[in-house]
């Protein structure tokens, strides 16, 4: 009996199938440490890869809101063009990968299939543009503007274009060309930068606002675009929705700015230049600014030369970027207007005026106004050496005496140590002049809801020294090398003179621009002609210096929300009220029987009284710039004019011309009060 | 008497033993075989193992029923086809094994050449006339919409051969001291086992091959072949996988199969890669509890390749989470814990090694398959036993399991 079981379990290597069972038991622990590992570990890590294996997002853009000025005229708005879109997906399921689409398309848009099958690759780190950086489940717009005879050829054989539709996609205009180019702005494809920063709100294929209001406002117009989450299967075929918000059409921008007063002011600055001109002046740039000094709102702003901000649309070409930005352009994308400064000339006087006074000048004493005066080793002429005798500050703003202001500033430079600087045993500078100048709103950004201003500068004593250190290793190099490269000899010796005063003399305070300060010429002032014009609307409107603003309200499609972008007021000058009545009453007879008298002679001034100033600014190398600053009993209108002369023969007559349509005088108003109410509608 | 074994019983006076073999035919023939059959009980059968593999293949057919039922949904196909045919093939091989398990046991051995010869037809036909699916030619298609998978039968083949020259009575006769196998035993084994090697390399199914090698060596092992021996066909084998390596001798995408687990990288550019990090992703995205049934993105998505054959396990992972797969792991576990209960108080020698090359080829392909979905084995193709979806393999599954149910039966 017991012979059987001992030979059987003998044979049974027990050992061995004990460790089949350990090898077993292994095998299958590792595999559920290596499903805990994986399921519950590191779970997370791969949630994301498992959305985004299955959700695919559709953007459709907002419509962008429109841009109209005051009276609700269309200035920026959409048209829709016939666009061709591929998709992707379609042409990938072709037998052939949609090579014969690409090539029956390129055919009937007259195009070659490569350039169509590089706009519709996918953008990758290694791919750049021309690709499609949008969704590869979007339909990729492969032509856009086509006539409807071609898209129709498409649309109405689908089976030789599979995948291939026409749809319609808003095209910005601006059915004014190039009105109020410098102010409304442009759009363009949306840019890596901005797609990259994560608080921009911005997705691929977005249109943006690059500049002026169409980038200030960008956010308002662009609206939100609507987003469709689709759940997708492994073939991209779509499975179902899981989530979907429309697009929420951008706000519609209401601009204080008036189309009629903007064209006038346009139009008038193109015959200035135009005449200048043809009296032998090199003019080729000008600008102006309409503000209604009560609120700082910009009625028109202009600058010439000028551009069609059409051209952006879609993205600008090369050539036509060079030609807009190139040694001979001219610079048509600047606006002469905020975006560049120069000297204001006697424009400045109401400014220097206040200094004066607040340096303890007597307002209504009387003053000296030879042919010249001698400081230091300089001699600073009257303006053409008139000698006006003794005169009142009122005379003097009339007649535009320099001298008393000259002396004025020489005064202040001297009761502030001359040419003194840096700190030392004595009291610190009171810098009246400049401090008053800044008051004004001079030296700093206006805060105007465009982008890129010039803030222009005022120099005072401690700017002077920083400057200096930072620059006195170049002045000293220049004063020994020169300027080799200057094909003039003589300008390259002069900036050899200068840059050696500089390098040796460059910490002081220079006198002789302290002095023409108060004329405001010379290097230690540059402002622009939109500052110029919020000064005078603080003279006007007894010393508040405004925020500009362009813009007036934001208004929703349905026109239901309405967002009023108010008056902002960025300081108050600290001038008494009665200074300024007394520039005020100056500045009436400039018109009526001072410096510009000739420019307004025949004008209405006992209904429409205007209070201005000449100004004649020395530029070196250059013809002078023609300045005309003024206000009415409602807006401020100054003009100025590069390389013409006297600002009573060029800039005044346009100012005057801009009244007169403004007011009506000898033809309809166009705008003797601004509009207050929003517009209703746009008018196309 | 003294028992090695715990638990087992003492022999049956109707126990004839497996030394002598009775001829067929011979007039002793039928009575033997009556008192056989009256002899075997439900009571004998291992429920356990049996309730396992029936979970098994229910869990299967659902996993299969929720990897298919979306793609026939998109196809406007009955989004139950899958699932139908998967249960046919699981009723009939159901069938199979019962037979099996009831089948004489010594006629079992008797056919073993058949089975044998039988499937190196197979392997010859599908080489001559197969089907060429993802890269092998592996398949006979037959009509009505059939596919016959020679290899799978090559394996159940396989293990009945080794253990066949294996387990013969060892020479030593009675006094049985001798009960290892002999130098002629393991030359006949390699020869046996070398023949649907070559075969199955051919196609070629490296998955295949891989398990014949793994059973072949495992069995032998088992067996009590010398160390020396089972060490030297070891080294030979790694050395000989690392030549294939070495020197590129596999194509490229073959190539890629096996070593891209063993990057770990979240980036993979074959399509090796994409299958397997989209099993990663599945399988992570079941979490602990899982997605719930039919509900797993990623199932329903399609976005795991071969997902109702190599990649069955991935469903689980996503549909019913951890908890989900643990169940599954842990029954096969019972499975070859209960068949390696099974080998060790098998009646013969024959016995326990049917059971444990059952055990070394579920085991290998269990490791291979679910560490494939999970990253950290090579893609081959193997199926998961049980649950993969596929008539060929879930025949030769079942038909094992009969035959260890068989060896249960005879057991003492």
């Amino acid at each position: 009996m017991s012979a059987i079981p001992t030979r059987r379990y003998r044979s049974h290597p027990r050992l061995r199938l004990n460790l089949l069972r350990v090898i077993v038991l292994a095998a299958l622990g590792v595999l559920l440490l290596r499903l805990w590992s994986l399921q519950v570990l590191e779970h997370g890590r791969y949630q994301v890869a498992a959305e985004g294996n299955r959700v695919r997002q559709v953007v459709s853009p907002a419509p962008r809101g429109a841009i109209v000025d005051d009276r609700g005229n269309a200035l920026a708005v959409n048209r829709t063009a016939l666009v061709i879109t591929i998709d992707r997906s379609v042409l990938a399921r072709q037998a052939d990968s949609g090579r014969g689409v690409y090539t029956r398309l390129a055919k009937v848009l007259h195009k070659s299939a490569t350039e169509l099958i590089i706009k519709t690759r996918l953008c990758t780190r290694h791919i750049s543009k021309p690709c499609w950086n949008g969704s590869p489940y979007q339909p990729i717009p492969v032509a856009t503007d086509v006539a409807p005879p071609v898209a129709l050829a498409i649309i109405e054989h689908p089976e030789r274009f599979p995948g291939v539709s026409a749809d319609t996609q808003a095209v910005r205009v601006y059915p004014h060309g190039t009105l109020a180019a410098h102010e409304l702005g442009y759009t363009g494809p949306v840019s890596q930068a901005q797609l990259t920063d994560k608080n921009g709100g911005y997705t691929a294929n977005d249109t943006v606002g690059l500049a002026g209001i169409e980038s200030t406002y960008d956010k308002a117009l662009r609206g939100t675009a609507g987003v469709k989450k689709l759940a997708v299967d492994r073939f991209g075929r779509v499975s179902g929705e899981l989530s979907a918000a429309a697009a929420k059409p951008g706000d519609n921008v209401v601009l204080a700015l008036d189309g009629g007063v903007q064209n006038l002011l346009e139009q008038s600055l193109v015959a200035a230049l135009a005449n200048a001109q043809k009296h032998g002046k090199p003019a080729t740039t000008g600008s102006g600014v309409v503000l209604d000094w009560h609120t700082g709102q910009v009625v028109a702003m202009a600058s010439v030369p000028t551009y069609d901000p059409s051209v952006f649309t879609g993205g600008i070409s090369s050539a036509n970027y060079a030609a807009l930005t190139g040694p001979s352009s001219n610079d048509p994308l600047i606006s002469r207007a905020f975006q560049s400064t120069l000297a204001p000339g006697s424009t400045f006087k109401p400014v220097s005026l206040s200094s004066a006074v607040a340096s303890g000048a007597d307002l209504n004493g009387n003053y000296a106004c030879p042919g010249a005066i001698q400081i230091g080793n300089q001699i600073f002429h009257n303006f053409e050496g008139e000698s006006g005798g003794f005169m009142s500050l009122h005379e003097a703003i009339v007649m535009s005496c320099d001298v008393i202001f000259d002396q004025f500033a020489y005064n202040d430079w001297l009761s502030d140590g001359g040419l003194r600087n840096g700190s030392g045993p004595y009291a610190p500078p009171a810098e009246i002049f400049t401090k008053m100048a800044k008051s004004y709103g001079f030296g700093r950004d206006t805060g105007i809801d465009l982008p890129a201003e010039s803030s222009g500068w005022v120099i005072d004593r401690v700017t002077q020294q920083n400057i200096w250190k930072q620059m006195k290793t170049t002045y000293c190099a220049r004063a020994k090398t020169g300027y080799p490269n200057d094909p003039d000899p003589a300008h390259a010796a002069l900036l050899q003179r200068y840059a050696s005063e500089a390098c040796t003399d460059g910490y002081l305070y220079n006198g002789g621009a302290a002095t023409m300060f108060g004329i405001g010429q010379g290097q230690y002032l540059s402002v622009s002609p939109l500052q110029l014009a919020l000064a005078y609307a603080a003279v006007a409107n007894g010393g508040t210096v405004f925020h500009p603003r362009v813009a007036k309200a934001l208004v929703s499609q349905d026109g239901k929300q309405v967002t009023k972008i108010g008056p902002a007021v960025a300081s108050h000058v600290p001038v008494n009220p009665d200074v300024l009545q007394y520039i005020r009453d100056a500045m009436l007879d400039v018109t009526r029987r001072g410096t510009a008298s000739g420019a307004f002679a025949g004008f209405p001034l006992n209904q429409i009284p205007i209070a201005g100033k000449t100004g004649t600014a020395e530029v070196e190398g250059h013809n002078d710039t023609s300045w005309f600053a003024s206000f009415s009993s409602q807006y401020v209108v100054v003009i100025s004019l590069p390389n013409t002369g006297q600002g009573a023969l060029f800039a005044a007559p346009v100012a005057r011309q801009v009244y007169e349509g403004i007011y009506g005088v000898n033809r309809p108003a166009l705008l003797p009060t601004p509009v207050t109410a929003l517009p209703k509608v746009i008018k196309p | 008497m003294t028992s090695l074994l715990p638990g087992t019983r003492p022999p049956r006076s109707a126990y004839r033993g497996p030394v002598t073999l009775e001829p067929l035919s011979g007039p002793g023939a039928a009575s033997s075989r009556a008192r056989e059959r009256h002899a075997l009980s439900l009571r004998q059968v291992d429920w356990a193992l049996a309730g396992s593999v029936l979970s098994l293949c229910i869990i299967g057919s659902v996993l299969i029923a929720s990897a298919t039922r979306q793609y026939q949904l998109d196809h406007h196909l009955n989004p139950y086809a899958y699932l139908t045919k998967h249960l046919i093939t699981v009723l009939v091989g159901a069938v199979l094994a019962v037979f099996v398990a009831r089948f004489d046991f010594r006629l079992v051995r008797a056919y073993t050449p058949v089975l044998y010869l039988a499937s190196l037809a197979g392997l010859a036909a599908v080489i001559a006339v197969g089907s060429t699916i993802n890269g092998a030619r592996s398949w006979i298609v037959l009509p009505a919409g059939f596919q016959l998978q020679p290899s799978e039968l090559a394996k159940l083949a396989l293990v009945v051969g080794l253990a066949l020259i294996l387990g013969r009575p060892p020479n030593a006769g009675e006094t049985g001291v001798a009960a290892t196998p002999g130098g002629r035993e393991l030359v006949q084994a390699l020869l046996l086992a070398a023949v649907p090697l070559v075969l199955v390399m051919m196609q070629p199914d490296f998955g295949t091959a891989m398990v014949l090698i793994v059973m072949v060596v495992g069995v032998l092992a088992v067996s009590g072949a010398p160390a020396r021996w089972v060490s030297l066909l070891v080294a030979s084998g790694v050395g000989f996988g690392a030549a294939i390596l070495k020197f590129h001798l596999l194509k490229p995408y073959q190539e890629a199969r096996l070593t891209e687990f063993l990057k770990h990288s979240s980036v993979h550019t074959s399509s090796t890669g994409y299958n397997v990090q989209q099993a990663l992703v599945a399988n992570a995205h079941g979490g602990l509890l899982g997605r719930g049934l039919f509900a797993g993105s990623q199932t329903q998505g399609q976005f795991v390749p071969e997902q109702k054959t190599d990649f069955v396990f991935t469903v689980a992972g996503e549909e019913l989470g951890f908890l989900g797969c643990a169940v599954i792991i842990i029954l096969l576990g019972i499975v070859l814990w209960r068949s390696l209960s099974i080998a060790q108080r098998a009646c013969d020698r024959f016995g326990t090694l049917v059971c444990v090359g059952v055990v070394i080829w579920f085991t290998f392909q269990i490791l291979i398959n679910i560490g494939m979905t999970l990253g950290i084995m090579p893609v081959t193709g193997l199926p998961l036993p049980f649950i993969s979806y596929g008539g060929t393999a879930m025949f030769a599954n079942l038909v094992a399991v009969g035959l260890v149910e068989n060896v249960r039966l005879r057991a003492p």
